[in-house]
């Protein structure tokens, strides 16, 4: 069929063997690929009784069926694990060239199970899996690593860990060329638990497409409609993300200092504006991406992709920072050693807070921009107060007896947004399947910029509704793989027109978002499974009980328990947000429980 | 006088950041500011409505409505289409 390889990949580490097998095709057709192929995936291979870092926990590699058809953006995969920094469901995915490179290797999926004797590295190249020995190449870091295998963006790709990920640290990512990440939760912890150190990919097929006539005008037609919006055409790649942090600090919804404030006064000073005025060298894409939203910076010290609005607001904003230049360099040494920018500088701002309130004994105080580096270099090698922090926010806090102060859901670390001049967003992170996260939905569209339109950011009756539609279109945007950016631009429904013309199953207007809620369903009753419950589905107190005293947001806090029922109830869920048999069984779900 | 704040493309095209600007309503100062710094314009009004994805804030606040008023102590903050995450 096309769009799908129809073929999985199958490694056993601990053998170095591997086998090849056909995609199950009724599943590709309910899960599409990607996040929701590994989600169905991972419910099979991954029990409750595993922990994340032995050997019995897979990684699962998957494009999707638009994947290196040279649709726009058709260069993601994704990467679904059980996380060792939360235990729930994972899936991160990411951009750059690999994505595409392993779909035209003639793979939907590549399952990774097991663990090496000995750290070793993989190579596949002309229809051949060779293992290779990575002895010399253990404690590389990421830069010299992915050099040293040979990156060639659009002939061979390179996806690795770093000492972060040898090391075991929860926060540690997966990179892919050069500056790429597969970031939040912790997957690089577990390749690295299973001694992979890369995966090296040259593919060489074409992906075939049922209806090249029909794609080829979908094509054009998209490249009109991000040519036509000025989000697509204008605002990203002019200002990339960080441009938000000007908009977030003004209406008093921009974290600070732990959250213990919701503006801060340096913002302006790491802002994208000035980034793009004193830092930026030139703009990049991913492969066939016409948007171009990369920043390409540059200090006195390093040059490199980057950073993301995330990464400069957790570096700064949030450890009271307002030295982009230091923000920059944090950003470029995450990169090189391969840790989650988002979980380390919110990881370091608790650690902070702890320090300034004596319940830990360090130097670490809010501004203290000349510590991020040595932070992030402790963290990545296990060193010193880094043996801590490496393990996230919630463990770091609660082993020095203030769980409360880990601004986190289920163990991980909030995004920029601060939830009490966000109603929706607050329902967003407490209900997110891989804990704090503004990529299973964002509700910063709706409740601040005005896309598509605007609603009441503190209003909280009817929130549910939109939350869990934005839930289910990331999800399906995740399962096709496509960036969402190209979301600004294209309507959910077109991409079941896309998909039409790719795979020659027609998909009809809705079925996108009855995929994601597929997936969606599927990853709850993954963390049901695991022993998560309603009572996981909560925020950091501070969130629900302290207002800020100051700004916008002045008065409000999360009003969550509200939201929070009537976001069950929308679900179809039951009260202790369960899943009900009559949802499972419409979403064509029943046999697996 | 109310103090607007201009954002990304916008300060480029006013020459500046922020500026003081009269006016009772928010949609007055809009038209002011306009009239002021032209290259504006273009960008920020359509047949006298705000362009669709410009944000305007009061003190913080979004503005949909342009008659809303404003006082001498507000600030009024208008941002170009902007997107990320």
């Amino acid at each position: 069929m096309a769009g799908w390889s129809e073929k999985v990949l199958d490694i056993d580490l601990n053998t170095q063997t591997y086998k090849t097998y056909p995609l199950d095709m009724e599943m590709a057709r309910l899960f599409i690929g990607g996040r929701g192929i590994g989600a169905r995936l991972l419910w099979d291979l991954v029990g409750p009784d595993v922990d994340p870092l032995s050997p019995e926990n897979v990684l699962i590699f998957a494009n999707g069926p638009l994947t290196a058809t040279g649709y726009q953006t058709s260069n993601r995969f994704s990467v679904t694990t059980k996380s060792p920094l939360t235990g729930t469901v994972l899936d991160a995915n990411s951009g750059g060239f690999w994505g595409m490179q392993f779909k035209k290797a003639g793979y939907d999926v590549m399952i990774v199970r097991g663990k090496s004797p000995h750290p070793v590295w993989i190579e596949i190249r002309n229809g051949e899996i060779l293992f290779q020995d990575a002895s010399e190449l253990w404690g590389l870091r990421v830069y010299a690593l992915t050099e040293k295998l040979g990156q060639n963006n659009h002939k061979r790709n390179v996806l690795c860990v770093g000492p972060a990920g040898e090391n075991l640290s929860r926060i540690a990512s997966i990179m892919n060329d050069r500056e790429r990440a597969l970031a939040r939760g912790g997957p690089g912890a577990v390749m690295g638990s299973k001694n992979l150190k890369a995966i090296v990919v040259e593919g060489q097929y074409r992906p075939a497409i049922a209806d090249p006539d029909r794609f080829k005008f979908l094509l054009y037609e998209t490249r009109k409609l991000l040519a036509a919006s000025p989000l697509t055409s204008q605002a990203l790649p002019e200002f990339g993300t960080v441009v938000l942090m000007n908009i977030m600090n003004n209406i008093g919804a921009l974290a600070t200092r732990n959250h213990q404030q919701t503006q801060f006064e340096g913002a302006e000073a790491i802002s994208g504006e000035e980034l793009t005025e004193k830092y930026l060298v030139k703009n990049a894409s991913c492969w066939a991406c016409p948007i171009g939203c990369t920043r390409v910076s540059k200090t006195d010290r390093v040059e490199g992709e980057g950073p993301e609005f995330e990464t400069t607001w957790a570096f700064g904003a949030q450890c009271g920072v307002d030295d982009l230049a230091a923000i920059i360099e944090v950003n470029s040494l995450c990169n090189d050693l391969g840790l989650d920018t988002i979980s380390a500088g919110s990881t370091i701002a608790c650690a902070m807070e702890l320090s300034e309130k004596g319940y830990l004994d360090s130097d670490l105080r809010f501004g203290r921009a000349d510590l991020l580096a040595r932070c992030v270099e402790e963290m990545a090698y296990r060193r010193d107060l880094g043996a801590d922090l490496t393990e996230g926010s919630l463990r770091l806090a609660t082993k020095y007896g203030r769980p409360e102060l880990s601004m986190s859901a289920k163990g991980l670390e909030f995004p920029a947004y601060d939830p009490r001049g966000m109603q929706g967003q607050g329902l967003l992170y407490a209900t997110s399947n891989r804990g704090g996260c503004h990529m299973r939905g964002n509700m910063v569209g709706l409740e601040v910029l005005g896309l598509p339109k605007l609603i009441d950011r503190f209003q909280v009756q009817g929130k549910s509704s939109y939350v869990i539609l934005h839930q289910n279109a990331s999800a399906a945007i995740d399962s096709l793989v496509v960036c969402k950016f190209v979301n600004m631009g294209v309507a959910d429904e077109y991409f079941a027109r896309v998909l039409s013309a790719v795979t020659g199953i027609q998909y009809a207007t809705g079925d996108m978002i009855r995929v994601g809620e597929r997936v969606y369903n599927l990853e709850r009753l993954y963390n049901n499974r695991e022993g998560f419950t309603t009572k996981d589905d909560t925020l950091p107190p501070r969130l629900l009980t302290e207002a800020p005293l100051d700004g916008p947001s002045q008065g409000w806090v999360s009003n969550l328990a509200p939201m929070l029922r009537e976001y069950y109830r929308t679900r179809g869920w039951d009260e202790n947000g369960v899943p009900t048999k009559r949802k499972l069984a419409d979403l064509g779900l029943t046999d697996l429980v | 006088m109310p103090v607007v704040k201009l954002y990304a493309n916008l300060r480029k095209l006013a020459g500046t950041k922020e500026l003081s600007i009269m006016g009772a309503t928010v949609g007055m100062v809009v038209n002011e500011l306009v009239r002021q710094s032209p290259p504006l314009g273009a960008v920020v009004i359509e047949n006298g409505e705000l362009r669709r994805h410009i944000i305007v804030t009061l003190n913080g606040r979004n503005i949909t409505d342009l008659e809303t008023p404003v006082t001498e102590q507000d600030i009024v903050a208008i941002f170009p289409p902007i997107a990320g995450g």
